[in-house]
């Protein structure tokens, strides 16, 4: 008998088994929605109309050249290199400080956790009134500290709100990353580090030449869930500025979400969805089989 | 072979009674999530339960806007699970939705109600599409007024604007006296609002339903005069970092005495009030200069989708425009009554005022609504975004943009036929 031919044996049936029910949940809610949507962006549809236009590639076109859509396509890529350094760094050196076992670290790890655990619209909230140019929290705490010629107009003025935006945002999720690399700190093996103390390494070259190589696996983690939060980000946005003023803070999906359901045009929308796809794919699929081999190499070496 | 029969019968009955529940207890959609605006619905809503007998409505608040209540329904009609009636805005977005096949006409609603009778002309003409109504008016807010704090008043020794010379000539005043002289607030709308005052001064009522219908171009002499009217009488008195607060922050820079003078819709003063500024002690109101003797409104409705519910919607329809619900509303909200045989005496010193110049307004065919909801969605959108742009950055190139953005949607626009006659 071939062995093309060959009939599936007890094991195979169970692992198909296994393997159904995950593959039918990825094809209903992964790759149909996917299909559905480049079909969608293909058409001129308000969302109700009982049938829709086909427009063909009218969609792409006409975003391609959008000052609009091209300025939140660039801060997309902007809010990558933030997610990427900021939240990250923070994170680390939060965790690097503690793992060296200062008192209280029962207390500060939920200090530092502990906002991440708030939903995007409550943190949106709280900041928007924290930003508030006048007489909110931010400003009123520079002037305390004789620094009232630093404060802004923090969300209403086009040339600051991003930095804006970002701040509150590394607040929100360095406690991810700081948890995320305190554990991978915690798993180090101790005789590696002590190791390298007895051969005369100072606590900065501990760290950089031994605790930091050893991260790898964490910082994948933290890099790459980083980066996908970037071009995902939607919700603090939205909450806090609504892509304003006048689209200066707008990112693709608030785009998106402004043309599906502010102002009904579901066609471009999803071809706002299906742009911010492609370039999420550029954008982070290199980086992840990147990163994926630099973890094989480290666990083969 | 008896206990597979009870138990069909047991199913059966059990099916039965959640459809009948399903029957009765119809949801009522809408935005209002909290403070007076969720008071002013319920009181409302319990209104229709009183007077409908065989059906029993129920509010479901959908967090957020108009936007996102859009996102809801749509998911709603997909799964062919609408509510029994919703909170919608007025003009072209019943028109989008009854386009679309999804709304009910309320005709004998109207006819029951005499909707002709009690609703204001200018108000008719933005809940029926082609002469149909697909939704009856239940909360109405002037947006014309100019609110002002009366110390900063006294003090500034600025007497009440009644044209832009003196309103100009009161900014300085209040300046000069230590005050931010005019508040406002980031976001699509509030710039806009007050725009529609130096619009409706250089371009009149005639060419404010031009612009809605599309026979007035962006690129005219009128429109680039509004926007220097516009530019020179009110974002040259606009407060300092104005764009960075929301408009219950500005609100509150009015009430502290940092603010001379704040142009909002009449929520404002039902805002103030809760937090015991009262009108005619703390704070008073003009109607922006020229817009006096008329009323520029936004009004929300509730629309009735298609579905097996059309019948108890109905009755719900014709119990929430009762003088009584509509009173119950608008007192509890801050808000106008749209039924114009609502009793002015429910109202108080913030709320008779706007109800006498609603009338006198209506008296005289010059109601307005909000522009914003006339014009095709994607420009009354963008009309919102680019006036708030031009209110941060007044500069000729940010005007020229304007202008040259709005032209290329009303072109888009008239190619497509998009424009209504409201």
């Amino acid at each position: 008998m071939a062995p093309s031919q060959r009939r599936l044996s007890r094991t195979d049936w169970t692992h198909i088994a296994f393997l159904a029910l995950p593959t039918l949940l990825f094809a209903v809610f992964y790759i149909y929605p996917v299909i559905s949507s480049i079909h969608l962006s293909l058409h001129d549809w308000n969302g109700f109309a009982p049938n829709m236009k086909f427009v063909g590639l009218q969609n792409y076109v006409v975003l391609f050249h959008q000052p609009r859509f091209l300025h939140a396509a660039l801060n997309n890529i902007v809010w990558v290199g933030f997610m990427l350094i900021v939240p990250t760094g923070l994170g680390l050196l939060l965790a690097a400080i503690l793992d060296r076992g200062i008192r209280g670290e029962q207390v500060f790890r939920i200090i530092f956790f502990l906002p991440f655990t708030i939903p995007a619209v409550a943190v949106g909230a709280i900041w928007r009134w924290m930003y508030e140019p006048d007489n909110g929290l931010v400003t009123t705490a520079l002037r305390l500290v004789g620094l009232g010629g630093l404060s802004q107009n923090w969300l209403g003025d086009p040339n600051v709100v991003n930095l804006s935006l970002m701040g509150s945002v590394a607040w929100w999720t360095t406690g991810f990353a700081f948890l995320v690399f305190f554990a991978g700190l915690r798993n180090i093996p101790t005789e590696c580090v002590e190791a390298a103390r007895i051969e005369g390494a100072t606590p900065w070259q501990v760290f950089w030449k031994v605790s930091f190589p050893l991260l790898w696996p964490s910082t994948i983690i933290v890099l790459g869930m980083s980066a996908i939060d970037a071009m995902r980000l939607f919700d603090v946005v939205w909450a806090m500025t609504k892509g304003g003023p006048a689209y200066s803070s707008e990112v693709l999906a608030v785009q998106m979400y402004d043309l599906a359901f502010g102002r009904f045009d579901m066609g471009r929308a999803a071809a706002v969805a299906v742009y911010l796809f492609i370039i999420a794919g550029v954008i982070i699929m290199p980086y992840i089989i990147y990163m994926s081999r630099r973890v094989q190499d480290s666990e083969a070496e | 072979m008896k206990k597979t029969n009870m138990l069909a019968a047991l199913g059966l009955a059990l099916m039965g009674a959640t459809s009948v529940q399903a029957q009765e207890n119809l949801e009522v959609w809408h935005y209002y999530a909290a403070g007076s605006e969720l008071a002013g619905m319920n009181a409302l809503i319990d209104a229709a339960n009183t007077a409908v007998d065989d059906a029993t409505f129920t509010g479901v608040v959908i967090p957020g806007n108009v936007v996102e209540l859009r996102r809801q329904l749509q998911t709603a009609f997909l799964g062919g699970r609408p509510p029994a009636a919703y909170q919608s805005s007025m003009a072209y977005e019943l028109k989008t939705f009854s386009d679309g096949g999804q709304l009910h006409a309320l005709t004998d609603a109207w006819a029951a109600i005499d909707g002709d009778a009690i609703f204001p002309e200018g108000v008719q003409r933005v809940v029926k599409v082609d002469g149909v109504p697909y939704g009856v008016p239940f909360d109405l807010s002037l947006i014309n007024n100019v609110f002002y704090n009366k110390e900063a008043f006294e003090k500034a020794g600025v007497t009440v604007p009644t044209d832009w010379a003196s309103f100009t000539a009161a900014c300085d005043a209040l300046r000069e006296a230590g005050y931010q002289p005019l508040g406002n607030a980031g976001g699509t709308f509030w710039s806009l609002y007050n725009f529609y005052a130096a619009l409706v001064s250089v371009v009149g009522e005639d060419g404010y339903y031009k612009i809605a219908r599309g026979e007035l171009g962006f690129d005219g002499p009128e429109f680039s005069e509004a926007l220097d009217l516009y530019r020179d009488s009110m974002v040259s008195c606009y407060a300092q970092n104005w764009s960075g607060k929301t408009w219950t922050q500005t609100a509150d820079d009015l009430i502290n005495g940092n603010t001379g003078m704040f142009m909002m819709g009449i929520w404002a003063a039902g805002y103030m009030d809760t937090a015991g500024f009262k009108a005619g002690e703390g704070f008073d109101m003009f109607q922006a200069p020229g817009t006096v003797g008329k009323s520029i409104f936004q009004m929300d409705v509730l629309a009735v989708p298609e579905g097996p519910s059309v019948a108890a919607a109905d009755e719900f329809i014709e119990a929430i425009t009762t003088p009584d619900a509509q009173a119950a509303f608008a007192t509890l909200k801050g808000s106008l009554a749209p039924n114009v045989t609502v009793d002015p005496s429910v109202y108080g010193y913030a709320g008779a005022t706007f109800a006498r110049q609603f009338s006198e307004a209506s008296a005289n065919n010059a109601v307005l609504p909000n522009l914003f909801f006339l014009l095709p969605t994607d420009l009354g959108t963008e009309f919102g975004v680019q006036i708030e742009r031009f209110a941060i950055d007044p500069s000729d190139t940010v005007k020229a943009e304007l202008i040259s953005t709005l032209e290329g949607l009303r072109q888009e626009a008239l190619a497509e036929n998009a424009f209504i006659a409201w």
